[in-house]
C-alpha cells in the first residue's frame, strides 16, 4: 500500500511543507506581551505553524491591555478566558479550569509559555497532564527567593516542561542542576530585546508629554534632557503596599531628585496607597520628583533610552537597560537575571545605600557593561527554527 | 509545631494519615483534616471512619468527578479558603493525586510550609498524571519525608540538595499501616470464607494507561485468562473498569468480585499465591504480607523491589505476563528485609513535626 503524501490537489497545504503544526501561545500579563509579540510575527512568516494565541485575562485591564497589543502589533487573541483578578489560587484556578477546554477543544501539537505568571504555571499544568508537549520561554531563571510567587511559578512550570528556551548561560546551569537533560534546554537570547530593537527607532520619534499625577499640569521630558534624569519602576508588595517602607523610599526619591529628576511612570494601585497613606505631601515637597501616569510600550522605552539611569525592584527593565548600557539600580536582594549584574549595567543594591548609589551614576560613575550573548534581536528566529525540528 | 492540616482525598491517604495521626497524637500536635472529596463511594462511608480507627475529616470540600484541571482547579479555590480560615503552621500532604498538588500548591502560595510524606519517587514516565503531581509536589515542599534510600537519591538526583527544602528517610507509612490492620483484618473479615478461596491470585487493574488502551486491557484480560486456566485468578474490580469491560463486551474467564475495603484486601493479600497488579500501593502491600507480585507496567516506583528479586515488570503482553507467572510462581525469596522501615515511619514523621 502506498505512503500517502499531502501532495493532492485538494490539499490546503503546500507541496513539501509537511505537517501543519499547531501551537498555542499562552500570555496572561503586561511583560508576557513584550516576549510573544516577536514570536507571533516569525511564525506568521512560516505557513507550517498554526498559532494560536490565548489570553487568559490575568491582567484584566483591557484598556491597557489592548494599547499594548496595538503598539506591538500582535494580533488580536483568538481566545480569551477573562479569567480577572483574584487570589493567586483563585486564579490559578480558573485559568486551570478554562484553559483545559481550550486544550481539549484545540488539540495543539505544543503549548508555549513565557515568564513567570501564574498563566505560565497553570497552562503547563493543564497541558502536560493532557499529554501535550510543553515549551517554557524564559526557563531556568531563579531567584532562589521562595516567598516570591514568581519562583514558585518557575519551579512548578520548569519541573515539568518538554522543553526550555532560555535567555541566558545562567538559566542553562540552573537547569542541569535540577537534572534536565541537556538535549531538551536551548539558548535562544532575548525575546525582550527583539521588541526593543524593532521598536525602538519609532519610540524616539514619540512625544514625551506626560501629565503629573500629584500636580496640574504636564511635563515634557526633552525639557528634562539637558540635565539627565532617572526613570524609576516600583511595584513589590513589600515595597509599595506598606506605610513605613514606602514612606522611605518616598523621602530617598526625594533626596535623589534634588540632585537629579526622577520620573516615576507610576501603577494606579501604588498611587492609590500613595494617597491613602497621607505622603502626597512629602510627594510635593520635592519639585523635580514626577509622578507620572502609566505609559504604552513605546513611550515607556523612549523614556528609559534617554534616561541617565534606572532605579526599579522589577525584572524586565534590568534587561533592557542591561542592552542599552544604562545603569540600573535594583532594590532587591536576588535577581533571577544575573547574567544583568555578571555581564551587564545592573546592580542589585540595599535601600539604604540607594542614595550613595544615585549620587555615584550623577558624578559620571555609574556602572557599564556589555551586551549579553543573544541580545541581538534574532530570539524568535532562533525559536522557530528549534520548533521546526521538534 | 502545634497546629498543622492534613489534605487527603484518595481512600490510600486516609490509611496513610491515619497512621500519622496516631502518632501527632502522642506529640501532642494538633491536626485539622480536610477531605477534597476526590474519591467518593460507599467504602468511604461512616463505617470506613469507624471501622478504620479514621479520625473523621473537618472539613469535606466534595470535589469529584471532573477532569484533571477543573479538579485541581477547584480543590484550589476550595483549600485556599480554608487555609485563610485555619492558618496551620503547616501542611501536610501524602502521595501523588490531585489532592496532594492541590494541597501543596495552595499552601505554597499562602507562604505556608508544605510537608510531603512519600516524596521522592518517580516511575519517569511523564505521561502518567501521578508523575506531574510527584514532581511538583516535591519540587514546591519545605520537608520531604521519604519512604526508601531510591526516593532519597532521584531527589538528590534532581538537585534538592541545594534547594531550601529537608529530605528524611522516614519509611513507609502504608508498613505501619499494614502491620496496624493485619490483626484487625484476621478477626474482621470472612472474604476468604464467603468466596471459598483457596488456592488463588489476586489482581487488581486500575491504571488509567491500562484500562484506557483497549489492546493492553484486551492483552492483561487474556493473560490473567491463561494464568486462570492454572490456578484461580480473583480481581476485586473498579466500577469503571467493570464498564469499560461491558461497553466493549468483554467477558473475562477469571472471578470478578466488587471492590473490597481494606480489611478484605489485606486478608485476601495474606492467602493469596501471588499478586498481579499495575497499582503502586498494592506493589509494596504484596511485599508487607510476604507474597511476589507481578506488575503489569513497564515501571514502578518501587523500584527496591525490583532490584531484589520480590516483583517482576511485566507490561501488559500476555505471553510475558503468563512467563512472569511461570517464574514467580515457583521462586523463593525472604521476605525480612527491611525496605521500608519496619513500621516505624509514622512516629518518625510526628516526632519530627512535634519537634519543628
Amino acid at each position: 500500500m502506498p505512503v500517502h503524501t499531502k501532495t493532492d490537489s485538494n490539499s490546503p497545504l503546500l507541496e513539501g511543507q509537511g505537517e501543519v503544526k499547531k501551537i498555542i501561545l499562552v500570555v496572561g500579563a503586561r511583560p508576557n506581551f513584550m516576549k510573544i509579540a516577536p514570536l507571533m510575527h516569525e511564525l506568521k512568516r512560516h505557513p507550517q505553524f498554526e498559532a494560536v494565541l490565548v489570553h487568559t485575562g490575568q491582567h484584566y485591564d483591557m484598556q491597557m491591555s489592548g494599547r499594548f497589543f496595538e503598539e506591538l502589533g500582535i494580533p488580536a487573541p483568538n481566545i480569551n478566558l477573562e479569567v480577572g483578578s483574584a487570589s493567586h489560587a483563585q486564579q490559578t484556578a480558573r485559568i486551570m479550569m478554562g484553559f483545559e477546554k481550550v486544550c481539549l477543544d484545540e488539540k495543539p501539537d505544543f503549548v508555549l509559555v513565557v515568564g513567570d505568571v501564574n498563566s505560565t504555571a497553570a497552562c503547563t499544568l493543564v497541558a502536560a497532564k493532557l499529554n501535550i508537549k510543553t515549551i517554557h520561554y524564559e526557563a531556568g531563571l531563579r531567584s532562589n527567593d521562595r516567598t516570591m510567587p514568581e519562583e514558585i511559578n518557575r519551579l512548578v512550570t520548569d519541573s515539568i516542561s518538554d522543553y526550555f528556551f532560555t535567555t541566558s548561560v545562567d538559566a542553562d546551569e540552573n537547569l542541569l542542576k535540577e537534572n534536565v537533560s541537556p538535549d531538551k534546554i536551548f539558548m535562544v537570547g532575548n525575546l525582550m530585546i527583539d521588541t526593543l530593537e524593532a521598536n525602538l527607532a519609532k519610540a524616539v520619534g514619540s512625544p514625551q508629554l506626560f501629565s503629573i499625577l500629584n500636580k496640574t499640569g504636564n511635563i515634557d521630558i526633552q525639557t528634562l534632557q539637558p540635565t539627565g534624569y532617572g526613570v524609576m519602576t516600583f511595584h513589590r508588595p513589600s515595597n509599595v503596599d506598606e506605610k513605613p517602607s514606602l514612606e522611605r523610599l518616598v523621602n530617598i526619591w526625594g533626596a535623589i531628585s534634588e540632585k537629579i529628576p526622577l520620573v516615576f511612570p507610576i501603577h494606579p494601585r501604588t498611587y492609590k496607597n500613595i494617597q491613602q497613606f497621607g505622603l502626597i505631601d512629602t510627594i510635593n515637597a520635592f519639585p523635580n520628583l514626577y509622578l507620572i501616569e502609566p505609559l504604552g510600550y513605546l513611550e515607556f522605552i523612549h523614556l528609559v533610552s534617554k534616561a541617565k539611569f534606572a532605579l526599579t525592584d522589577s525584572g524586565g527593565i534590568q534587561e533592557e537597560t542591561t542592552h542599552l548600557n544604562i545603569p540600573c539600580l535594583t532594590v532587591r536582594p536576588n535577581t533571577e537575571r544575573p547574567v544583568t549584574v555578571w555581564e551587564g549595567s545592573n546592580k542589585l543594591i540595599k535601600i539604604e545605600d540607594i542614595e550613595t548609589e544615585a549620587q555615584a551614576i550623577v558624578e559620571g560613575k555609574g556602572k557599564t557593561g556589555t551586551n549579553p550573548k543573544y541580545w541581538d534581536g534574532k530570539a524568535a528566529e532562533r525559536i522557530v527554527t528549534i520548533l521546526e525540528m521538534l | 509545631m502545634n497546629r498543622i492540616l492534613t489534605i487527603v482525598g484518595a481512600r490510600p491517604q486516609f490509611i496513610k494519615a491515619a497512621a500519622v495521626n496516631r502518632k501527632l497524637q502522642e506529640q501532642g500536635v494538633n491536626e485539622v483534616i480536610v477531605h477534597t472529596g476526590q474519591h467518593f463511594d460507599a467504602n468511604m462511608s461512616e463505617v470506613f471512619f469507624e471501622e478504620m480507627e479514621i479520625p473523621k475529616p473537618t472539613y469535606n470540600l466534595d470535589i469529584h468527578g471532573l477532569i484533571h484541571g477543573a479538579m485541581t482547579g477547584r480543590m484550589l479555590e476550595g483549600i485556599e479558603t480554608v487555609l485563610l480560615k485555619e492558618k496551620p503552621e503547616a501542611v501536610m500532604v501524602f502521595g501523588d493525586t490531585n489532592s496532594t498538588l492541590a494541597g501543596a500548591l495552595a499552601a505554597k502560595k499562602l507562604h505556608i510550609p508544605v510537608i510531603h510524606v512519600e516524596a521522592g519517587l518517580r516511575s519517569f514516565n511523564m505521561a502518567m498524571p501521578e508523575e506531574i503531581n510527584r514532581i511538583l509536589t516535591d519540587r514546591l515542599s519545605d520537608v520531604l519525608f521519604c519512604p526508601t534510600d531510591t526516593a532519597v537519591q532521584n531527589l538528590q538526583n534532581e538537585g534538592f540538595d541545594k534547594f531550601p527544602s529537608k529530605i528524611i528517610k522516614s519509611g513507609d507509612v502504608m508498613q505501619d499501616a499494614a502491620l496496624f490492620y493485619a490483626q484487625k483484618a484476621t478477626e474482621k473479615s470472612i472474604i476468604i470464607e464467603q468466596l471459598g478461596l483457596e488456592n488463588f491470585v489476586l489482581a487488581t487493574i486500575h491504571r488509567q494507561e491500562n484500562t484506557d488502551d483497549l489492546e493492553k486491557l484486551n492483552s492483561i484480560i487474556d493473560g490473567l485468562n491463561q494464568i486462570h486456566c492454572e490456578t484461580q485468578v480473583v480481581v476485586p474490580m473498579h466500577p469503571r473498569t467493570k464498564s469499560i469491560l461491558a461497553q466493549q463486551g468483554i467477558k473475562p474467564a477469571f472471578t470478578i468480585i466488587d471492590p473490597v475495603g481494606y480489611f478484605d484486601m489485606i486478608r485476601l493479600l495474606q492467602q493469596c499465591q501471588l499478586v498481579v497488579t499495575d497499582s503502586g500501593g498494592v506493589q509494596k502491600e504484596a511485599f508487607f504480607f510476604g507474597k511476589h507480585c507481578i506488575t503489569l507496567r513497564e515501571e514502578t516506583e518501587w523500584t527496591e523491589l525490583i532490584d531484589n528479586g520480590f516483583n517482576l515488570l511485566a507490561g501488559t503482553n500476555q505471553a510475558i505476563l503468563f512467563s512472569a507467572f511461570q517464574e514467580m510462581k515457583v521462586k523463593q525469596s525472604d521476605f525480612s528485609l527491611n525496605l521500608y522501615g519496619n513500621g516505624t515511619a509514622a512516629e518518625q514523621i510526628a516526632i519530627v513535626i512535634g519537634k519543628a
